[in-house]
């Protein structure tokens, strides 16, 4: 057989789900196809008719509505349709029209059939709904990446030695004799079985020999009490955030019945890893002077790229850049206050945005402010003005650029007493209006980051509350988060921005990471649900059974699918040492990621349109 | 009335084949030919397209593609495509367009074997290309030389159907087939190889009859 079809191979071994298929079932379903052309406008499928062919779109674009009414998708160049008629045995739900002028292959249904009988995979991207295709893919692309601490758990890392511990009245010179005679640098302190405490061999210098207290100090006195634990099963990942976000390098970690199994250190984490990422953490949270603190902020980008290149998941990229941006702010504001002497009155640095959602990567602005006890007085302001000011500053030099919108301490208006953070609050809600909305959803969003996280708890209990009360205000949330431009027609240029080198690129954060954002946020807020993280808002939604468990793990797995895409173009742009950016080159992508992003946009679209019917109230 | 004359002229020269002692002719006259006033979306046509080392009329023939389709679809199944023999020096410029060396050229299948095979499925149907003119005259040519009776061959040019679909295009490119192709929105092909070329004219002819009446005749098409 000459080889005259090889333009048609060409393009189907360049197609998913063709791709997946070997030369000879390529070259085998080329022969099969039979070439169709349809004018825009024109109706190539009709609901309720009956289907016998696979149609791949060659050139053009076609516009899928269930029943002819419901847009269900848009297709481009190397987009499948029409196969689940097949998969039923012939009805047709969709209506099919084309956008533009539009080229079709088609494939009769034998052949269709016979394709996925050959080949398992092919099988699989047609029987899979798009919500199970996604999830795939996200297994997929992990599966791509090496995977040095994917599936680590804290209990691959310990050595199972039995964990040294003492009581609480041991006297310091009976506690350094017992971790001389076992050879450890970290006591457990136990009370009655129960973790009290942990005594470290730093402890010992720090606290008994340079403060010169006597030797038969009870360990209880300068142990550090309560110290956080974690489960044998967390990951390696999760226990590398902790130690970052603390700046401390032992971590008790406890079985199924809270018993002590095992204190796992940064030691045994490094030793897995090979790598020095928690260093920066340790390097942020001892940071003496502002100029340490910058040195060591500087590498939370190259952390990132690390992180990246070591195979970690979205999830604790994402995490783990949050604890470190944490570290960082509540540094800086140590620093501050070591400056300007501690504060008249009780005070929290609150976060928004990103970084309260822990949802940080690199090349983020603040978003922040102070929430101020009430009882502050004018002078008290002026302390808090020099403070604020003061630790913008600083976070600007560390690399949290200022906030162009001004959501920052360094601005009055966000510098509060929780009175007044009250009333701003209770005036957005009560009195919504686009633009206030517009300004307002980042707000949230908050967590605490330093000084009294009282403060910052009650205000944010009060704001669920208030929101879940004003259905007015929700329906301009969910009628606010519509203004995201999803770009279902990835593949037609028309929605794709061109950017300031002339490329096609489309903006992952704007178009596919704000929309869940706001759609998670915007739900769990009509819920009164307390989560601020983004897949924890999600899952708080399946939970109460607010939201279905599929489309929750959807638009999970949407989102980090999209994270994952955009860690790794940030990973790219710090190791040419470039600013990360979110702006993505479709032509950057294999074709199997241009593939998967199609279906997270389908998800993400399905989720903002559920918002608009559930609650827009008829605004939208 | 050209319609007319040139259905006449057709009918005439069919009728004379239908005495050859050729039985390839004799099958090709035999076969039912559609009269002009047959809607288009009811004919069966045939996508051809020749690559040649020049343009006379002593040209050879290099390399035939072609594939039978009609209104409703190409089935790419039928597609064919070969090399044709040629023991001619070939011209620099030639190759340089459709690549087809003199080394490829010696390697490839006798002209005969290749009509043998095209002939009968050109039978009854009407063929389709971009400049029909030089399929139609190389088909008349190559007949005649070898049979001794030219074939006659009736066609649709789309680079005919294009100037009246689209008059008054500026420039020499205008109506090339990749330029004509994109106006339609079809997509790049790589030129200059038989099958291709003949694919991109039935996809070409299948755009450009959606900007025509749905019950167009096939007289009207013709050239």
């Amino acid at each position: 057989m000459a080889n005259e079809l090889s333009q048609i191979r060409a393009f189907l071994a360049a197609s998913a789900p063709f791709d997946r298929l070997g030369e000879d079932e390529v070259a085998r379903a080329a022969r099969q196809v039979t070439v169709r052309y349809a004018r825009a406008g024109e109706t190539i499928l009709e609901a309720g008719t009956r289907n016998e062919q696979l149609f791949v779109l060659r050139s053009g674009a076609v516009e899928l509505r269930l029943a002819g009414e419901e847009l269900t998708m848009r297709l481009g160049q190397g987009g499948c349709f029409a196969y689940p008629s097949l998969l039923r045995g012939g009805e047709v739900r969709n209506t099919t029209r084309a956008l533009e002028d539009t080229l079709l292959y088609c494939l009769p249904a034998e052949e269709f059939h016979r394709l996925r009988e050959a080949c398992p995979a092919v099988a699989d991207y047609f029987n899979e709904s798009e919500n199970e295709r996604i999830r795939s893919a996200v297994r997929d692309l992990r599966a791509n990446r090496s995977s040095a601490l994917q599936h680590a758990t804290i209990d691959a890392l310990l050595t199972h030695k039995q964990p040294v511990s003492c009581g609480p009245d041991l006297s310091v010179a009976e506690a350094a004799a017992l971790m001389s005679a076992r050879d450890v640098s970290t006591l457990a302190v136990c009370d009655e079985g129960r973790l009290v405490g942990i005594f470290t061999d730093k402890d010992l210098r720090t606290r008994v020999v340079a403060a010169q207290r006597p030797f038969d100090t009870p360990i209880a006195e300068v142990m550090t009490s309560d110290p956080r634990t974690l489960p044998t099963q967390a990951t390696a990942a999760e226990a590398m955030a902790l130690m970052a976000a603390g700046g401390f390098r032992h971590i008790p970690v406890r079985g199924g019945a809270g018993e002590l199994v095992a204190i796992l250190s940064a030691t045994d984490i490094l030793a897995h890893l090979g790598d020095s990422a928690i260093d920066t953490g340790m390097l942020v949270a001892k940071a003496a002077t502002p100029e340490a603190l910058i040195a060591a902020a500087q590498q939370i980008p190259e952390g990132l790229a690390r992180m990246e290149a070591g195979g970690f998941h979205a999830e604790h990229v994402m995490r783990f850049t949050s604890a470190l941006g944490e570290a960082v702010h509540r540094r800086a504001a140590e620093l501050a206050e070591t400056e300007f002497g501690p504060p008249p009155v009780p005070y929290t640095l609150v976060a928004f945005g990103s970084l309260a959602r822990g949802e940080q990567l690199v090349g983020s602005d603040q978003d922040n402010g102070l929430v101020i006890d009430d009882s502050v007085d004018d002078e008290g302001r002026a302390y808090f003005e020099r403070l604020g000011t003061r630790i913008s500053d600083l976070l600007d030099q560390c690399g949290f650029v200022y906030c162009k919108g001004g959501i920052m301490a360094k601005n009055p208006e966000q510098r509060l007493t929780l009175g007044e953070w009250r009333d701003r609050y209770a005036r957005w809600i009560a009195n919504p209006d686009e633009d206030r909305v517009l300004r307002a959803t980042i707000y949230f969003d908050m967590r605490p980051l330093h000084g009294d996280a009282a403060l910052v708890g009650t205000l944010h209990k009060e704001v669920v509350e208030r929101t879940q009360a004003s259905g007015l205000f929700v329906s301009f949330l969910a009628r606010d988060a519509q203004r995201s431009k999803v770009p279902l027609g990835f593949f037609r240029n028309l929605v794709l921005e061109k950017s300031e080198s002339g490329r096609k690129v489309f903006d992952a954060k704007a178009q596919a990471i704000l929309p869940v954002i706001d759609i998670a946020r915007t739900f769990a807020l009509s819920e009164g649900l307390g989560a601020i993280g983004t897949t924890e808002r999600l899952e708080a939604l399946a939970e109460a059974g607010r939201m279905a468990r599929g489309d929750a793990e959807s638009l999970k797995d949407a989102f980090l699918l999209v994270n994952e895409l955009r860690i790794a173009h940030h990973a790219a742009q710090v190791r040419r040492g470039e600013e990360p950016d979110n702006a993505l080159a479709p032509s950057a992508l294999s074709p199997l990621e241009r593939d998967y992003l199609k279906d997270a946009f389908q998800v993400i679209a399905a989720g903002l349109d559920s918002l608009k019917r559930n609650l827009a109230g008829g605004l939208a | 009335m050209r319609e007319r004359i040139r259905s006449w002229r057709f009918g005439r020269r069919i009728a004379a084949l239908a005495a050859s002692d050729n039985p390839l002719l004799r099958d090709y006259a035999a076969c039912r030919w559609p009269s002009p006033r047959t809607p288009l979306h009811e004919a069966k046509l045939l996508a051809l397209d020749f690559e040649l080392d020049g343009l006379g009329r002593t040209a050879h023939l290099l390399q035939a593609g072609w594939v039978p389709f009609d209104r409703s679809g190409i089935a790419l199944g039928r597609a064919e495509a070969a090399d044709i023999r040629s023991a001619r020096r070939l011209k620099d410029e030639a190759v340089v367009v459709h690549g087809i060396g003199e080394e490829r050229a010696r390697g490839g299948e006798p002209l005969e074997s290749v009509l043998a095979k095209l002939v009968p499925t050109l039978g009854g149907r009407i063929l389709v290309a971009h400049g029909a003119q030089i399929e139609r005259e190389a088909i008349e040519r190559t007949t005649q030389a070898l049979y001794g009776e030219a074939l006659p061959v009736r066609a649709i040019c789309t680079l005919a159907l294009e100037r009246r679909l689209n008059p008054n295009l500026v420039g020499s490119d205008a109506y090339r087939l990749a330029s004509c192709r994109k106006r339609y929105n079809l997509p790049p092909y790589e030129q200059h190889d038989a099958f291709s070329d003949a694919l991109a004219a039935a996809e070409l002819l299948l755009a450009q009859l959606t900007r025509m009446p749905g019950d167009v005749r096939l007289g009207a098409l013709e050239c």
